[in-house]
């Protein structure tokens, strides 16, 4: 099912969540809402499944505006960051909880909830645990119950708020490679809220990126990390050094001093080199150095006194033998420059 | 310095609480067993035992119901006059039961506020047994409330939501999602209020008019034998109350711990997760 969201606002009280927000999500996608906390991605998602109203605008589910029914008409899926388990209720009867309140003339036969419930037990591999309480789980193991849980209704669409936030690196890693899998095979639109870029380009076909209540950016991951739209993008997407620069005759200058334009440059796109090789350069001296994973991480002072990242493979870390306090030069690969006053505005 | 603290805290009790409740058993059976049950085979005994269990039998359910009802408000949405609605749940606690049994008069008596028209209806309401179950549910009305508020907030929404996402109506998701979560405190909540409710005397006292067979509770009941000089029957009533409250500390002791356990084994699940 495709969801639309056409002109959404939304505030509480004085605070504006989200301001004309407009979105479309093709049926069966995957798509993540990034951004920082505060930008609106959980209450987008909130009205989407109808645990939220919008102040205005619609909410369409396959071209049919559902903006008057309730969450529980909405048959949507939906996964909290805390899990939301019901902790009085096994395994087994949360997740049967969905079939078990339908009314009589839809409700599936004790049999087939069984069978039904087995189902997902297996398909979250905790068949044999369907008589322990929440309280008797691991996080992941609670969130994979929610999902089933939120599956069992056979939903249109399926929502996720944070579904990793309270997880611990590892099993988060663990869960979003399942989940990929999930949706491969069963190809529900899936909607998922994020502040973890690396979680939303991992997992998502398209990544929404949000800031104070409007989107920045829709686009692939691809898109939105290597062609970012705007600078806030650039910025929440990944590691970047800002620089005060000018563009004079389509040559980009970074200057000491504040000038009309700001210059990004991501750390891996910055290289070092003892000597000047006739491009484009920059005096620095090396601070300190992070040899520590799968990227050297360096820091050094440029000649006007501004801190500089740049990060490289420990191969070239290896055949340059850099030192702390050596005097190098640093060259930019790639550079995006913004004009000042989009990036006040934009970047916290 | 801890076992003077211990002995301190011993003696006190001893004193202050131990006594006084071995003094009503051992008056109680001061002439023997047999005169023992002999106050209870009495009719105006009798009645106010009924009467007693009859209260408490409204009352409890009532506020069973109010208390609910007022908790899920408050803890649930945010409304205008919400803290008055606090104010007001917890207004018994603060008022004399004496003064609430006058204000029952000074409305339903026969020179109250409603008087003329409900002697022009024939209802009574002040020296009769409505007027005894109105006192008892005012008394006691803040009990579940006040046991259900911190709980139902501590809950949080999720589960209601997930509930609601799921296709459950709002009576389902009550009573499999909500009132499950709560029914510890709830119980506690009722036992409590139930204590109360059959131990109440001085708003009882006010309305009662103390009209034997028809409108004493057991309270009454105790402090009209006793001002009479008939210890042993005065006192043998008093045990049957002594020994609702010993029920009624074992079983909330019971509750506590329960409800305790349950709290334990989130918390220990918590910190594994954290750690």
């Amino acid at each position: 099912m495709s969801i639309e969201a056409l002109n959404i606002s939304k505030k509480f009280g004085h605070f504006t969540a989200l301001q004309n927000v407009n979105l479309e999500i093709p049926t069966g996608e995957l798509v993540a809402l990034l951004g920082p906390s505060g930008s609106g991605k959980t209450t987008l998602l909130r009205i989407i499944a109808g645990l939220e109203f919008a102040d205005s605008g619609n909410v369409r589910f396959d071209g049919k505006d559902i903006g008057d029914r309730t969450a529980r008409e909405r048959r949507v899926g939906f996964v909290f960051q805390h899990y939301a388990l019901f902790r009085h209720m096994t395994v087994f009867e949360n997740i049967a909880f969905g079939l078990k309140v339908r009314p009589r003339q839809t409700r599936p036969s004790a049999v087939k909830m069984r069978s039904k419930v087995q189902e997902l037990l297996k398909l979250i591999q905790l068949d044999k645990l369907a008589n322990r309480y929440p309280s008797q789980l691991s996080g992941g193991q609670r969130q994979r119950v929610a999902l089933a849980r939120a599956l069992a209704v056979e939903p249109s669409v399926l929502l996720l708020d944070e579904p990793f936030g309270a997880l611990d690196a590892k099993v988060r890693q663990e869960l979003r490679r399942w989940l990929r899998q999930l949706h491969d095979e069963i190809h529900i639109t899936s909607v998922f809220v994020t502040h973890d870029q690396e979680e939303a380009l991992e997992l998502a076909n398209r990544v929404v990126v949000m800031n104070e209540g409007q989107i920045e950016q829709i686009g692939s991951p691809d898109e939105v990390y290597n062609h970012p739209a705007t600078p806030f993008v650039y910025n929440f997407l990944g590691n970047v050094n800002l620089f005060h620069g000018r563009i004079d005759e389509g040559k980009t200058y970074i200057h000491e001093r504040e000038t009309g334009h700001v210059v990004y440059v991501r750390p891996h796109l910055l290289d070092i080199e003892r000597l000047p090789n006739g491009g484009d350069h920059f005096r620095a001296r090396i601070k300190h150095i992070n040899s520590a994973g799968p990227l050297v991480k360096v820091e050094a002072i440029t000649e006007w006194g501004a801190l500089v990242h740049v990060e490289m493979s420990q191969d070239r870390f290896r055949n340059l033998h850099l030192l702390k306090d050596e005097a190098v030069f640093v060259i930019p690969k790639d550079v995006k420059v913004f004009e000042a006053r989009e990036t006040q505005a934009k970047v916290v | 310095m801890r076992w003077t603290l211990i002995v301190v805290a011993v003696l006190f009790l001893g004193l202050f609480l131990f006594m006084p409740l071995a003094v009503v058993f051992i008056s109680a059976f001061a002439k023997g067993i047999k005169v023992y049950f002999e106050a209870f085979r009495e009719p105006d005994a009798l009645a106010a035992i009924r009467l007693t269990l009859l209260t408490a039998a409204i009352a409890v359910p009532m506020n069973l119901v109010f208390g609910i009802a007022a908790a899920w408000a408050i803890a649930k949405f945010e409304f205008v006059g919400k803290s008055f609605l606090i104010t007001l749940v917890d207004l018994p606690f603060s008022v004399s039961p004496v003064v609430s049994g006058l204000i029952y008069v000074l409305i339903f008596g026969l020179q109250g506020l409603l008087g003329p028209w409900l002697r022009a209806h024939d209802i009574k309401i002040i020296f009769a047994v409505p007027g005894i179950v109105l006192v008892t549910i005012f008394v006691t009305f803040p009990f579940v409330a006040r046991e259900l508020i911190p709980l139902i907030q501590a809950q949080g929404n999720d589960e209601e939501e997930a509930a609601l996402t799921l296709g459950a109506s709002g009576w389902q998701t009550f009573f499999r999602v909500t009132l499950p979560n709560v029914k510890w405190g709830l119980l506690y909540g009722v036992i409590i209020c139930n204590a109360r409710a059959m131990g109440e005397f001085g708003a009882v006292s006010v309305v009662s008019g103390h009209i034997r067979g028809l409108t004493n509770t057991m309270p009454l009941h105790i402090e009209i034998l006793y001002n009479e000089y008939q210890f042993v029957p005065a006192f043998a009533i008093a045990s049957l109350l002594a020994l609702l409250a010993l029920l009624t500390l074992v079983v909330k002791s019971l509750v506590e711990w329960q409800s305790k356990r349950q709290f334990a084994d989130e918390e220990k699940n918590w910190s594994l997760e954290v750690a």
